[in-house]
């Protein structure tokens, strides 16, 4: 920056939504840091969204509540926002933007980070590769989650995600390594309850000494649900880059943090794209889920799940959407299943892992994997399909095969989905529960198994 | 004289700067202290507004904006091939020695290295009458190419008054001049071409000669041309990557360049991993050395992103003008749309539907029609051609959104990607009802004369029992499938053994990620037997039940990942058991 | 009593009878109630190896709580120990800057930080505010800008400028407070580091 920055100017024009426009400003650049001063000395953080011609518009994080036109002022830092980061960020609780809650003082700083981040030169990327094992064997069998991936979890209002997303992060492990394992939580406008439930979770299973969470609450600050992924993402980053832990990140609920963006974007009056959504939601996101990844040359990994409810339960909505379009696959929820009561409720034909592929199989999991995993999916997907027909032909309509995948639907659900919260399975479990669902059908439905796994497997049942 | 400018505005990517009147629409200008690399977009008055290809955090109103003269423009010359190139093609391991795991900003450096000698071979000598587009001789670039030095397009012609001698030679060496009254122009093995202009030619072809890319369901029912143009769109997790990525792979083409715009960093670092593991299955080569990848993934700047799509194409038309088969992927020309969205919003146009600009359609268009086979300039004679396949990503999956339905105009072969079809693991999800080829016709004649001549009939019986099945289907949902004659049940069966036998096609399996033509044919010709082997059977008096029996039913299935391409004969041995099965059934002599 | 033999075999068949009936099915009861014994020493042997199980994954989960919950606790209490530390090298610091002499190394800083404040503001045209010791040091270097103009009040600080526009809508604080302020964070690790903490 050419100047230096730290001038305060007070010539407020207009304070609309969570932005205040400054007046007069000479000496700001885009991006910067701003500390808005109260007329009663209270201080909040915001930051420029646009400048020139004399003006500045600041984005206010803790919201415009209370500010006056005059009295109050705006300091441009010089420098745009960073955190704190250093191995002390491991057992403590922040707010949601990095400021500690729980007492203690600010973490005495090894490097100070730029919250936004900067984008990985896909060059430089490790590909992922490294199979992490949750014991959940839906995810383990079907939607392998991998180091480094970006697997969020679609559910919809009410349903189990968090419950899922805590026994993930207490259970999750790399088989037959001794690498540092750490999780960063980030509650992004959530109910204190759920917030504490994972908090909870962590200090049972002893897993918060190597935890960071960092927490916007429902009644805090809107506005500042911009920055909590952001400040969350930088530690994780730290936590994997500069000291080589294997860091499982849970943003949880994303719809929130879109919410915010559009309430800016509506005060700015931009030309909003679907569902008032502003257009350039999908590069906002994907500047928070690109974050995820490996590193050629550095021994950590930050894997991402986010957990976002759709809008009545609408996966085309364009939360889930976007998302979608950038991450490696989704967990989808089925308030179907949830409603008979299954945990977890994974729809599975829904739900997807891209990077699967490349974390299953020989030397990694089982030779099998791939193609047993495909063969459930191929079974399940018939099975629904056969249940849609037996609800209008009744099962008199239905052939002796069909009747052994309606058999096979019910066993799928009932024995492999179905787990309980502290059941925590090895791959080999789930793959010899994904051999016994499909050993309902006979021999010759195997269509993506080659033969010699069958020969080495199936026992019709 | 160039523009020397202020800053007066900054809001994201867009920059305004004043002082600007001497700056040229489209110039690259230098921006702010960091020197920043930016296009002007839009002049008013003195005033010129800048989209900026790095990120403008920090950037002040003030800080000086340099103009440089040019448009923006890409190197041309031998040493892009096996390379990943940033949306303004700069190098991504440049970039990382120079910055690291992190892409930073302001950096400048060479498209490719100019320091690296090839060996040249000149194909003119001293007083050979030279004009645009004549080669002047050629290079080793990789195993795959041989990269031909050609005269620029933009040269008038003139006499060699100057050629060096076979040998040893780097890109800024001066290996020939050309003479013109009196006036000498110095060539050398690169020149520099404007993105947005496209690349001229002698001529235009028809496209006759399929674009063959292994993958069944598009070579066999829904094919490309080899300079045609594709699109296929898809809501996310259709697997449209996969799709593309296999096209990518295994297409008969020299050259594939591959535009990452706007999508996963790890799908670009998978083609880096994954291509020079892989062989052509035509010349044995691994696959990076006929590869330029161009990578302006999400979180990378916005602007950065409508200019990928530029670079990529005008390096595609440079390897076509050699006389080569150039395929480009761009995934996704959605996102490039929505970046156009962006600076039209920031430059406060008047926006049109869900806020893209106008003329989303006029520069959709002019990038399609960038692709073609043509007669290259110059002699020798010589035919290349450049064919387009876009991905597009269309919100909530819904084909009537504007990228979708305009592209749709300016393209002839449209792969539907279906979600349903993904949802129940049937990929490539490829949808066989709203597809379309408007190619079908043009390249039937190349499968009569290179693989059988009954290959455009048997697909189409192929197809018909598809499009009966989806009427049928109808019948199905509301009576349930007992409610059908035997020879109706017959066609549902069929259709079943086809979609999973031949449609589905597994990218991960070693032996079906690529099937052949020989092969895509004799499969489909199996499944074709089958059906009217099965009809004839019963009229013969067999039954459905013993039909679905016949042990041959999985063999045949299977045969797309059990049977090789080496092994056709393997597939002549199923044919004559299913008919021996078909014969036991029926107790009754059948066709052969 | 009469004897009557026949009367007599009958009652020793009936009673031999029943004795064997009777044993038969005592014996039939005392294995039910072995089996019954048995089975339920089995499911009773499970339920104590529930409890058992249960009890040791309860333990474990307590004993991980509790070995999680020390380390954090002891780790919680080093860094307020070292944030102690921290602050007590801060006051003192403070104190020292506090009595500084006014010397002419002094009245450098003073000039080079009313230079650095009306660079940032990007004009000369100001009024300077100083606490009442810096009056006179500062007072004299204003030669050097004739546009600005000095405040007869105070403001209460260790030293240095406030600098404000004559408009009143700009303002610097190049005050020693707000320099050590924003210094706070780099200077707080580099105490801490003295201590052996952090990198």
């Amino acid at each position: 920056m050419s100047k230096q920055g730290g001038v305060q100017y007070n010539k407020i024009a207009e304070i609309k939504g969570p932005l205040v426009i400054v007046d007069d400003v000479e000496n700001a650049a885009f991006d910067e840091l701003v500390e808005i001063q109260t007329s009663d000395g209270e201080k909040r953080l915001g930051k420029v969204l646009e400048v020139g011609n004399g003006k500045a518009i600041v984005q206010v994080f803790e919201g415009t509540t209370g500010l006056s036109i005059a009295g109050t002022q705006a300091k441009f830092v010089g420098k745009v926002m960073d955190l704190p980061v250093s191995e002390q960020l491991l057992g403590r609780v922040f707010d949601g933007l990095g400021k500690p809650k729980d007492g203690l003082p600010d973490p005495i700083a090894d490097k100070f980070l730029d919250i936004n981040g900067e984008p990985m030169n896909p060059e430089q990327r490790e590909y992922p590769r490294d199979f992490i094992q949750t014991g959940v064997s839906v995810i383990d069998g079907m939607l392998t989650l991998v180091r480094g991936q970006k697997l969020p979890i679609f559910s919809g209002s009410g349903m189990s995600h968090n419950i899922l997303a805590a026994q993930i992060a207490r259970q999750a492990s790399v088989v037959g390594t001794s690498d540092e394992f750490a999780v960063v939580f980030a509650a992004i406008g959530v109910q204190y309850s759920e917030s504490e439930y994972f908090r909870r979770s962590l200090e049972e299973s002893g897993a918060l000494k190597r935890s960071v969470l960092f927490l916007n609450l429902a009644d805090d600050p809107a506005i500042e649900r911009i920055i909590t992924p952001r400040v969350a993402l930088t530690a994780a980053e730290y936590l994997a880059y500069d000291l080589g832990m294997h860091v499982l990140v849970i943003l949880t609920d994303m719809t929130n943090y879109a919410e915010a963006l559009r309430e800016i974007s509506a005060a700015r009056e931009e030309v909003p794209g679907r569902k008032g959504y502003p257009g350039y939601l999908y590069t906002d996101l994907s500047t928070i889920y690109e974050r995820a990844g490996r590193l050629q040359g550095k021994k950590g990994s930050v894997t991402q799940m986010p957990i976002l409810s759709m809008p009545s339960d609408d996966i085309t909505h364009p939360i889930p959407d976007l998302t979608g379009y950038i991450t490696e696959g989704q967990i989808v929820l089925g308030r179907d299943l949830f409603r008979q009561g299954i945990y977890p409720p994974v729809n599975i034909l829904m739900s997807l892992s891209r990077i699967m592929k490349d974390g299953i199989g020989e030397g990694k999991t089982r030779a099998d994997h791939q193609e047993i995993s495909n063969q459930n999916y191929d079974a399940y997907s018939r099975a629904q399909e056969v249940r849609a027909l037996a609800g209008i032909v009744g099962k008199a309509g239905l052939t002796g095969v069909d009747l052994k995948y309606l058999e096979f639907g019910d066993d799928f659900e009932k024995k492999f989905l179905s787990q309980d919260l502290d059941e925590n399975r090895t791959i080999e479990e789930t793959l010899a529960l994904q051999w016994d669902a499909v050993s309902l059908l006979p021999k010759n439905e195997l269509t993506k198994v080659k033969d010699k796994f069958i020969d080495q497997y199936y026992k019709e049942r | 004289m160039v523009a020397q400018g202020r800053i007066v505005w900054v809001s994201g990517p867009a920059v305004r700067a004043d002082g600007m009147s001497e700056a040229k629409m489209y110039e690259t200008v230098s921006v702010g202290d960091a020197k920043l690399i930016g296009e002007v977009i839009r002049l008013t008055g003195d005033v010129a507004f800048i989209q900026v290809y790095e990120s403008t955090s920090g950037l002040k109103p003030g800080e000086p904006v340099i103009g440089t003269g040019n448009p923006l423009s890409v190197l041309l010359g031998p040493g892009i091939i096996g390379q990943i190139y940033d949306g303004i093609q700069r190098p991504l391991k440049e970039l990382s020695k120079k910055s690291g795991s992190f892409i930073g900003r302001g950096i400048t450096t060479t498209p490719v290295d100019m320091t690296k000698k090839y060996h040249f071979i000149p194909t003119v000598n001293v007083g050979d009458k030279v004009q645009a587009g004549n080669i002047l001789g050629t290079v080793k670039e990789t195993d795959l190419i041989d990269h031909k030095i050609m005269v620029p397009p933009d040269y008038t012609g003139g006499k060699i008054t100057k050629i060096v001698s076979e040998g040893d030679y780097d890109l800024e060496t001066e290996i020939a001049t050309a003479e013109k009254d009196g006036k000498s122009t110095i060539l050398k093995m690169y020149h520099k071409w404007p993105v947005r202009k496209p690349r001229p030619y002698q001529k235009r072809y028809d496209p006759t000669i399929p674009l063959l890319t292994g993958q069944r369901v598009i070579d066999t029912f829904f094919p490309l041309a080899k300079g045609g143009t594709g699109s296929i769109p898809g809501a996310f997790g259709t697997g449209k990557t996969v799709t593309l990525h296999q096209i990518a792979k295994w297409a008969d083409s020299q050259v594939v360049v591959y535009i990452g715009c706007g999508e996963r960093g790890n799908e670009m670092t998978e083609v880096l991993v994954e291509f020079p593991e892989l062989k052509d299955p035509r010349t044995g080569k691994p696959l990076m050395e006929r590869t330029v990848l161009v990578a302006n993934t999400s979180n990378m700047p916005v602007a950065a992103r409508e200019a990928s799509i530029y670079t990529g194409v005008t390096i595609a038309e440079y390897y076509r003008d050699m006389g080569m088969d150039v395929v480009l992927v761009a995934d996704s020309t959605s996102r490039w749309a929505e970046a156009l969205r962006e600076m039209s919003g920031r430059l406060e146009e008047m926006p049109a539907e869900e806020g893209y600009p106008s003329y989303l359609a006029s520069r959709l268009a002019e990038f399609y029609e960038r692709a073609g086979r043509v007669r290259a300039l110059g002699s020798p004679e010589r035919d290349g051609s450049v064919s387009l396949v876009g991905a597009v990503s269309p919100s909530g999956g819904d084909f009537t959104e504007p990228v979708t339905t305009h592209t749709m105009r300016f393209i002839k072969t449209f792969w539907a990607l279906d979600a349903k079809l993904a949802y129940s693991r049937h990929y490539p999800s490829i949808n066989w009802m709203n597809s379309y080829s408007g190619y079908l016709a043009d390249i039937a004649k190349w499968w009569s004369e290179n693989v059988s001549d009954e290959w455009f009939n048997i697909r189409n019986e192929a197809y018909s029992v598809l499009q009966r099945e989806d009427t049928l289907k109808e019948i199905v949902r509301l009576l349930g499938p007992e409610a059908l004659p035997d020879e109706e049940k017959l066609i549902l069966e069929v259709a079943r053994m086809i979609k999973i036998g031949l449609l589905q096609q597994n990218s991960f399996d070693d032996v079906d990620t690529y099937c052949s033509p020989e092969k895509q044919f004799k499969l489909m010709k199996l499944l074709v037997d089958f059906y009217k082997d099965g009809q004839q059977a019963l009229k013969d008096g067999a039954s459905l039940v013993d039909i679905r029996a016949m042990s041959v039913i999985g063999s045949i299935l299977k045969a797309r990942m059990e049977v090789k391409d080496n092994e056709m004969d393997k597939l002549d041995q199923i044919g004559q058991i299913m008919r021996e099965q078909f014969k036991s059934i029926t107790g009754v002599k059948v066709s052969n | 009593m009469t004897s009557d033999p026949k009367l007599e075999r009958t009652i020793d068949k009936i009673l031999n009878q029943t004795e064997v009936e009777n044993l038969s099915s005592l014996k039939k009861s005392f294995k039910e109630s072995l089996e019954i014994l048995s089975k339920s020493q089995t499911s009773l042997e499970q339920e104590y190896d529930r409890i058992i199980d249960e009890g040791k994954k309860e333990a474990q989960k307590i004993e991980k709580q509790i070995i999680g919950g020390s380390d954090l606790e002891s780790r919680n209490k080093q860094i307020l120990l070292v944030e102690d530390s921290v602050q007590k090298v801060f006051e003192k610091a403070i104190e020292k800057i506090r009595s500084t002499n006014r010397d002419d190394k002094y009245s450098k800083l003073m000039a080079f930080l009313l230079a650095e404040s009306t660079n940032a503001l990007g004009t000369t045209d100001v009024i300077v505010y100083t606490n009442s010791k810096d009056k006179e040091i500062v007072q004299p270097l204003l030669s050097k800008f004739p546009d600005a103009e000095f405040s007869s009040d105070t403001i209460d600080c260790l030293g240095g400028v406030e600098v404000k526009s004559k408009d009143g809508t700009m303002t610097f604080n190049n005050t020693i407070d707000a320099r050590v302020d924003r210094m706070k964070p780099l200077i707080r690790k580099d105490i801490a580091k003295k201590f052996g903490i952090g990198h």
